[in-house]
């Protein structure tokens, strides 16, 4: 039996209301490519989400619509899932910094001190 | 240069065969909404479907500035022999092979229609033109790479491509057809002229039909389907009508 | 749009944790318990990952479903703007669906799997959907109400655990907030406008009043499963108060515009704050989303033809080298 709805679009596509359905087999939305899209220049590009596509120029294709279509993009990157390489979570402990470390924070140099001292010296002499 | 009285009856027929294969086809084309092959193709689909609906509302404003009624009543409440629209964008959207070669060959059209007129004389015509060329390189774009890569993927695919191609080349030279006021357009400046224009849309998609592995028929060989610019219409614009304004018609005096 | 995931009654509680370390579970909840949220890759209870894949999953297919209601009315949308603002809406549907499938995978689920089950009738999706949009005013209260509560339910689950999914939400969350607006202003300007506008959308809020409070759910009954899903904020807000939230910010909203709302025992108890209102038929509810509503056979069959129709497209492009791999969202 075909459906007859209350939407024309499916009434005239002629729907068989029962009919056995061929299963989706692996691989039938093909692969997935991770997007990383630029809002503006001079910014970093930033993971936005992923898009199930063929090849990178469908990809590409695929993505301008489905992270960008409401502007503020200027570029996109896409990369395929499988080629994206990530630390473990496991181990986000090597990402702890020891205090110790503030050798590597601009605020550690405090020089004026000795320079003003050191200007107070030479005047005196 | 200023444009004459005959000349701005030549702009509203162009600016009527314009807005109205923009606003057939987007109406057409947004039936695949939620139906499309994969997720990711049904939200660019439906993407350009909304731009062709702002195109050919954007082209009826123009029109209502220049004494006709305003965009929604122009729109929803003529009848098919008042369009102009070309048959190409009338047909069902039947598979989708059909829909992306209608798509193909319309918009590597509009793309170079509207880079034709951005150097119109005719200002609010290439303020437009200009406007939205990025969303037609876009579809264009679209189109393109689709046809690209179906023309040989598969077997199936290339027999599918180039059926919809035999099926869609007539119509699409459809596009084509001049009105009565060509002469017109082409001396005042307005828009160089639909042979000019067919000349290089059969340039273009002769390149990317050859790299896609399918053919182009002769020229020659065809009849094109013509009358659309003319009120005459296919079979399918009617009813298409009917069910575009189904709502609109219930009441058109009311604010919806 | 969706409303709260469905909880089979007959699930068996209590075995939600009973193969697990001790101490590693220790460790998952404490992570949740300090608003931090799991990723992918973490570990986490076998439950914890049927669950969640189980509530996008459902959350997903409410919106490529979503899309075939409000999609009745798409090419009968009068006049420019509101042809324009419906088809991006049902667009959006069709995006959601997208984003949530996304995020869904990440737990290990394929799309392909995914559509089966949807397709089959193993896995659900929102009631709602399983009924008919009969007039072009069904839409505006669909677009209106049904993404109200949507909306009520994907902030509470924005706020939940699972990474990905809460990314999707927050993406979703900002589109909602069109449709509502949209739905809003298209129900404003039925019931502000002609007599034949305000009785259209006055008859399909009393066709779509009962599914709008079927919605949430029924009540939960706060079983030991319940209080867990809530302690690992994959539920976030019970049925009941997610009702409460909406009846609150919406049936003033209603009644603004004169509309009747058809439940004569519909209002707010000011001592308890509480909303009070006649309990939707429950047993409907059970029969629609075990497959006996006015729309679900048109529904999955749609979605199966579409399915098929597309698949020469795919497998077309489908190049023997590609290989699949959870994405990573």
């Amino acid at each position: 039996m075909k459906i007859q709805s209350l939407d024309p679009r499916i009434t005239r596509s002629e729907i068989e209301l029962e009919k056995p359905f061929d299963e989706a087999k692996e691989l039938d939305q093909w692969q997935t490519y991770e997007v990383f899209h630029q809002t503006k220049r001079g910014q970093q590009h930033q993971h936005v989400g992923c898009v199930h596509a063929p090849n990178a120029e469908m990809a590409l294709l695929f993505a301008k619509e489905v992270y960008g279509r409401r502007g503020l993009c200027v570029n996109l990157w896409v990369a395929k899932s499988s080629n994206i390489f990530a630390t473990d979570y496991e181990d986000a402990d090597i990402f702890e910094c020891e205090e110790v470390k503030t050798y590597r924070d601009p605020g550690y140099y405090k020089v004026m001190d000795r320079i003003k001292a050191f200007k107070e010296k030479q005047q005196s002499i | 240069m200023n444009i004459s009285e005959k000349g701005f009856e030549a702009i509203k027929d162009l600016l009527y065969k314009m807005a109205d294969d923009q606003l057939i086809i987007g109406h057409r084309n947004s039936e695949w909404t939620g139906l499309g092959p994969v997720l990711e193709e049904d939200i660019a689909f439906s993407s350009m479907a909304q731009d062709k609906l702002g195109h050919s509302q954007a082209l009826y404003d123009v029109l209502s500035q220049m004494g006709e009624g305003d965009p929604d009543t122009i729109a929803f409440m003529r009848n098919a022999e008042q369009f102009h629209c070309c048959h190409l964008v009338e047909y069902p959207i039947g598979e989708y092979e059909f829909s992306l070669m209608r798509h193909f060959f319309f918009d590597n059209a509009e793309l170079l229609r509207f880079e034709m007129l951005a150097d119109s004389s005719f200002e609010p015509l290439s303020f437009i033109a200009k406007k939205i060329k990025g969303e037609i390189k876009y579809h264009s774009m679209h189109a393109d790479i689709w046809i690209s890569q179906l023309g040989s993927a598969s077997e199936e695919s290339k027999i599918r491509m180039q059926n919809a191609l035999n099926e869609t080349f007539p119509l699409a030279l459809g596009v084509f057809e001049k009105g009565i006021f060509e002469d017109v357009l082409k001396s005042e400046g307005i828009f160089e002229g639909e042979d000019v224009l067919k000349e290089r849309w059969m340039s273009a998609v002769s390149q990317i039909i050859e790299k896609a592995g399918l053919k182009l028929p002769e020229v020659n060989s065809i009849t094109p389907s013509l009358g659309g610019r003319r009120g005459k219409h296919t079979e399918y614009l009617q009813p298409l009508l009917d069910e575009m304004t189904e709502v609109f018609r219930i009441d058109p005096s009311a604010e919806w | 749009m969706y409303g709260n995931a469905y909880i089979d009654p007959d699930q068996t509680p209590n075995k939600l944790t009973q193969d697990e370390d001790p101490a590693r579970l220790a460790e998952f909840e404490a992570r949740i318990e300090g608003g931090d949220k799991i990723e992918p890759k973490d570990w986490m209870p076998k439950e914890y990952r049927k669950q969640l894949i189980r509530m996008i999953e459902q959350h997903a297919h409410s919106e490529i479903i979503g899309a075939l209601p409000e999609g009745t009315w798409i090419t009968r949308a009068p006049g420019f703007r509101r042809k324009l603002a419906l088809m991006a809406k049902v667009q959006d549907e069709v995006g959601h669906a997208q984003l949530l499938y996304s995020a869904a995978e990440t737990l290990g689920k394929s799309r392909e799997e995914m559509i089966n089950d949807l397709i089959s009738g193993k896995s659900k999706y929102s009631n709602v959907f399983n009924y008919p949009a009969e007039t072009w005013a069904d839409t505006a209260i669909i677009s209106w109400l049904i993404d109200a509560g949507a909306i009520v339910n994907q902030l509470a689950n924005s706020k939940g655990s699972y990474g990905p999914y809460c990314r999707a939400l927050e993406r979703i969350c900002v589109e909602e907030s069109f449709h509502l607006k949209y739905g809003h202003d298209n129900v404003v300007f039925l019931a502000t406008g002609t007599k034949t506008q305000r009785e259209m959308v006055q008859d399909a809020l009393i066709r779509w009043w009962k599914p709008v409070m079927h919605f949430f759910g029924p009540s939960d009954n706060i079983s030991v499963h319940t209080k867990t899903l809530m302690k690992w904020k994959v539920k976030m807000a019970s049925n009941d108060e997610m009702r409460q939230t909406f009846l609150n910010m919406y049936v003033p909203k209603i009644w603004d515009l004169g509309l009747v709302i058809p439940d004569p025992n519909l209002k707010k108890n000011e001592s308890t704050g509480l909303w009070e209102y006649t309990e939707p038929d429950w047993e409907e509810f059970k029969r629609v989303i075990n497959g006996d509503g006015p729309c679900n056979k048109e529904r999955l069959a749609v979605r199966k033809y579409a399915e098929e129709k597309g698949r020469w497209v795919r497998k077309a492009l489908l190049r023997k080298d590609a290989e699949y791999v959870t994405p990573l969202v």
